[in-house]
C-alpha cells in the first residue's frame, strides 16, 4: 500500500529521487571532522527559534504599555511559558556560537575557495539576517537595555551624509524609538525568520551542488565519500544530544546568564542605564565602532568589520588547498584573528577608558590588516613552501585534483 | 552633538564602572517554603508601604504558606486574585521621596549583584557623622533604613537584622521567578534524559561506522 502511494507520488513529484539523491545516498567525504557538524545544528536553531518564536507571539504585545508585562505573563502565567521564552533567549545567543563557529570553521580551512563562494557569500547573508533579527527581538521585551541598544544603534545611521536625521526617523517611524518602532521591530523579527529559511534553502542548493568541503581541502575521489544516511545522520544526532546537553543546561540552570540585569527594569526613555552595551555577539563590532574616533568611520569601519569577510574568496590567493591545515602562516594568522575577535570582544564590553582605547585601534588595525595583507602573504607564503619543498602527503592532494587545477611539482607559476 | 551624546554615555559607563567596586556581602539564598513566608510577611508589613509587586497576587502569598487572615489582612476588599499595588499611591510617594518607589515584583533581577545586592543593600545603611543616615551601596538612594540597621553594634540584633534581611532577599527572588524550583527539578530530568540519548547516539554511531571499510 505504502509503495502505491509512493508510486503515484514518484509520477507527479520527485519525492524518492529527492530522498535518495539529498539525503540517504547523498555523497558526504567519509574524513569530515565534527566541526562540520555546526551547519546542522544551526538549521535545527533556526527551527527552533521558529516554533519557539511562534508560541511566544501568540502571548506577546507588541505596545510600549504592554510588552514588557505581557513578558512577565508569559514568564509567569503562561504553561511552560518561562520554558518557551528562556528556549526563545539563549537560543538567540546559542544560534550566534553555532554560526560563528561555522565560520570559524569555514575560514580555518578554507573553504569558501572555488568553487564555494557561493557558499560563502550566502552564508554571509544569513549571518547579516541573523544580526537584523536578533537585534530587532532585542527591542521586543521593551526593558532598558531594550530601549537604550536600539536608541543608539539606529542612532547611528544619523552619520549618513545629507539625510542622516530623516534615515534614523524612517528605521524608527518617530523621532526617538517608540512604539512605531517597536510594533515595526515585531513584524520584521516575525518575518526575516521565513527569509532566512529560504536562504537556507538556498545555501543548501548550492552546498548540494558543489557537496561538502573537507578537511583535506580537495575534492575527494568517489571511494572516499559515503552516503549521508546512515552515516552522518547518526553523527548529526550525536553532536545534536552534546549541543542539546550544553544547551539544556544553561536554559534550566543559568537562563538569565544573557540577560542583562537593566533589562528586568521596563524602558524609560527619561533614565539612561549607566552602562549601554550591545549583546555579546555585537561586542567585536562595537568595539571597532569605538575605536575610531569619527562617528562616521566608526560606522563605516563597523559595517566593513561585518561584511569584508566577503572578499576572502578573492583576497587568498594561494593554490595550497586545506587551509590551515597544509599553510603554516595562514594557521598563525587564523589563531591571531581568533584571538583578536576575542579581544575586541573584551574591550567592547568595557567601559572605553584607559588604556583599554588604544588595546582598542590597535585590535581593530590588527582586524583589518588580517584581511588586507592576505593577498600579498597568502603568494608568499605558497613561494615560501613550495622552495622549502612540499611535503610528499601534500603532493599527494596534488596528485588527486583535477588536471587543470594541478599545478607543476617543481614550483612557479602555475 | 553626537559625539557629545557618546561621550555622555562613555562618562556615564566609567562613573559606573566606579560603583560597581563596591564589594557585595554573599548571601545564600533560601528556597524552603517557612523562609520564603517570614520574607513575604516583612515585605508586606515594611516594603508594601511604599513598593508594590505588580507581578505577585494574594493568591500567590497564601500558596507560600502566609497564614490566611494575615493575606485577608493586607488584601482587604480586594479578590485573592489581585496583583499587590503599594499602599501608597505612586504620586504621593513620589512627593515625599522625590521619586517613585520601583516595584519589586522583578528587583532580584534588575540590579547588577542580583540577591547579593538586595541583601547588601538592606544591611548597608550606616548613621553618618553629621547625624544623617547614608548607604554605602547605592549613596544615592532616597529609601529610608527601613530595617533600622544604622548604628546597631549588638551582635544579637545584628544576627537578628541579617536573618531578616535574607528572609526578605529570599522572597524577593522567588517573586523575581517563581518558577526557578520547578525549572531546576524539571532541568534534571532533561539533562538525564539527554544524557541516556546521547551516549546511546555515541554508541550507535560507533556501530554504524564499524560497518565502514577501513581506508
Amino acid at each position: 500500500m505504502a509503495s502505491r502511494i509512493i508510486g503515484w507520488i514518484d509520477q507527479r513529484f520527485p519525492l524518492t529521487h529527492i530522498v535518495k539523491h539529498e539525503l540517504t545516498d547523498y555523497p558526504t567525504p567519509r574524513n569530515l571532522s565534527y566541526w562540520w557538524n555546526f551547519g546542522f545544528l544551526a538549521g535545527f536553531v533556526l527551527v527552533l527559534q521558529i516554533a519557539t518564536g511562534i508560541f511566544l507571539a501568540m502571548y506577546y504585545k507588541p505596545d510600549v504599555n504592554m510588552a514588557f508585562d505581557s513578558v512577565q505573563h508569559i514568564m509567569r502565567d503562561v504553561n511552560y511559558g518561562w520554558l518557551l521564552r528562556y528556549i526563545h533567549s539563549t537560543g538567540a545567543s546559542a544560534f550566534f556560537v553555532v554560526i560563528y563557529v561555522h565560520m570559524a570553521r569555514t575560514l580555518y580551512y578554507a573553504s569558501y575557495h572555488k568553487p564555494r563562494e557561493l557558499m560563502w557569500w550566502t552564508g554571509q547573508v544569513l549571518m547579516l539576517m541573523i544580526m537584523a533579527t536578533a537585534f530587532m527581538g532585542y527591542l521586543l521585551p521593551w526593558g532598558q537595555m531594550s530601549y537604550w541598544g536600539a536608541q543608539v544603534i539606529t542612532n547611528l545611521f544619523g552619520v549618513t551624509p545629507f539625510m542622516g536625521d530623516k534615515i534614523v526617523m524612517w528605521l524608527r517611524g518617530d523621532f526617538s524609538v517608540g512604539d512605531a518602532t517597536l510594533t515595526r521591530f515585531f513584524s520584521l523579527h516575525y518575518l526575516i525568520p521565513f527569509l532566512i529559511f529560504a536562504v537556507v534553502g538556498i545555501h543548501l542548493v548550492a552546498l548540494h551542488t558543489v557537496k561538502s568541503s573537507n578537511p583535506s581541502g580537495i575534492s575527494l575521489a568517489d571511494k572516499d565519500n559515503i552516503p549521508f544516511h546512515p552515516y552522518f545522520t547518526i553523527k548529526d544526532l550525536f553532536g545534536l544530544g552534546v549541543y542539546l546537553i550544553i544547551f539544556c543546561t544553561f536554559v534550566f540552570f543559568f537562563p538569565g546568564t544573557f540577560i542583562e540585569a537593566a533589562n528586568n527594569i521596563p524602558a524609560n526613555p527619561l533614565m539612561t542605564p549607566p552602562h549601554i552595551e550591545p549583546e555579546w555577539y555585537f561586542l567585536p563590532f562595537y568595539a571597532i565602532l569605538r575605536s575610531i574616533p569619527d562617528m562616521l568611520g566608526g560606522v563605516v569601519a563597523m559595517g566593513l568589520s561585518v561584511v569584508i569577510f566577503a572578499i576572502l574568496p578573492f583576497a587568498d590567493r594561494t593554490n595550497i588547498p586545506g587551509g590551515a591545515r597544509h599553510r603554516p602562516v595562514y594557521r598563525a594568522v587564523f589563531f591571531v584573528f581568533i584571538a583578536d575577535v576575542f579581544l575586541l570582544g573584551y574591550v567592547g564590553s568595557q567601559p572605553p577608558s584607559g588604556a583599554l582605547v588604544p588595546i582598542g585601534q590597535v585590535a581593530t588595525l590588527i582586524y583589518f590588516a588580517t584581511f588586507f595583507l592576505l593577498p600579498p602573504t597568502s603568494k608568499l607564503e605558497e613561494r615560501w613552501m613550495r622552495a622549502r619543498g612540499l611535503s610528499p602527503q601534500l603532493m599527494a592532494l596534488f596528485d588527486q585534483r583535477p588536471p587543470r587545477e594541478k599545478m607543476s611539482h617543481k614550483g612557479g607559476a602555475v | 552633538m553626537k559625539r557629545l551624546i557618546i561621550f555622555a554615555f562613555c562618562w556615564l559607563a566609567c562613573s559606573a564602572w566606579g560603583e560597581a567596586e563596591v564589594q557585595l556581602n554573599k548571601v545564600e539564598v533560601a528556597t524552603d517554603l517557612p523562609t520564603l513566608a517570614r520574607g513575604a510577611e516583612t515585605v508586606m508589613t515594611v516594603c508594601n508601604g511604599c513598593h508594590s509587586l505588580k507581578y505577585i497576587h494574594f493568591r500567590e502569598l497564601a500558596k507560600l504558606g502566609v497564614e490566611k487572615d494575615k493575606v485577608d489582612g493586607w488584601r482587604g476588599s480586594n479578590p485573592m486574585g489581585t496583583a499587590i499595588a503599594s499602599q501608597m499611591p505612586a504620586d504621593a510617594a513620589a512627593a515625599s521621596f522625590g521619586k517613585a518607589p520601583p516595584d519589586l515584583s522583578l528587583m532580584a533581577k534588575a540590579r547588577e549583584g542580583e540577591a547579593n545586592y538586595i541583601y547588601s543593600y538592606l544591611l548597608g545603611y550606616y548613621t553618618a557623622p553629621d547625624g544623617t543616615t547614608g548607604n554605602h551601596y547605592y549613596p544615592p538612594t532616597k529609601m529610608p533604613d527601613v530595617l533600622a540597621v544604622a548604628g546597631v553594634t549588638d551582635p544579637a540584633q545584628l544576627a537578628e537584622l541579617n536573618k531578616k534581611a535574607r528572609e526578605v532577599t529570599s522572597f524577593l527572588v522567588w517573586a523575581a521567578d517563581p518558577h526557578a524550583q520547578e525549572r531546576k527539578s524539571l532541568g534534571l530530568y532533561v539533562l538525564g534524559y539527554l544524557l541516556v540519548f546521547t551516549t546511546m547516539m555515541y554508541f550507535l554511531k560507533g556501530r554504524i561506522w564499524a560497518t565502514l571499510e577501513k581506508v
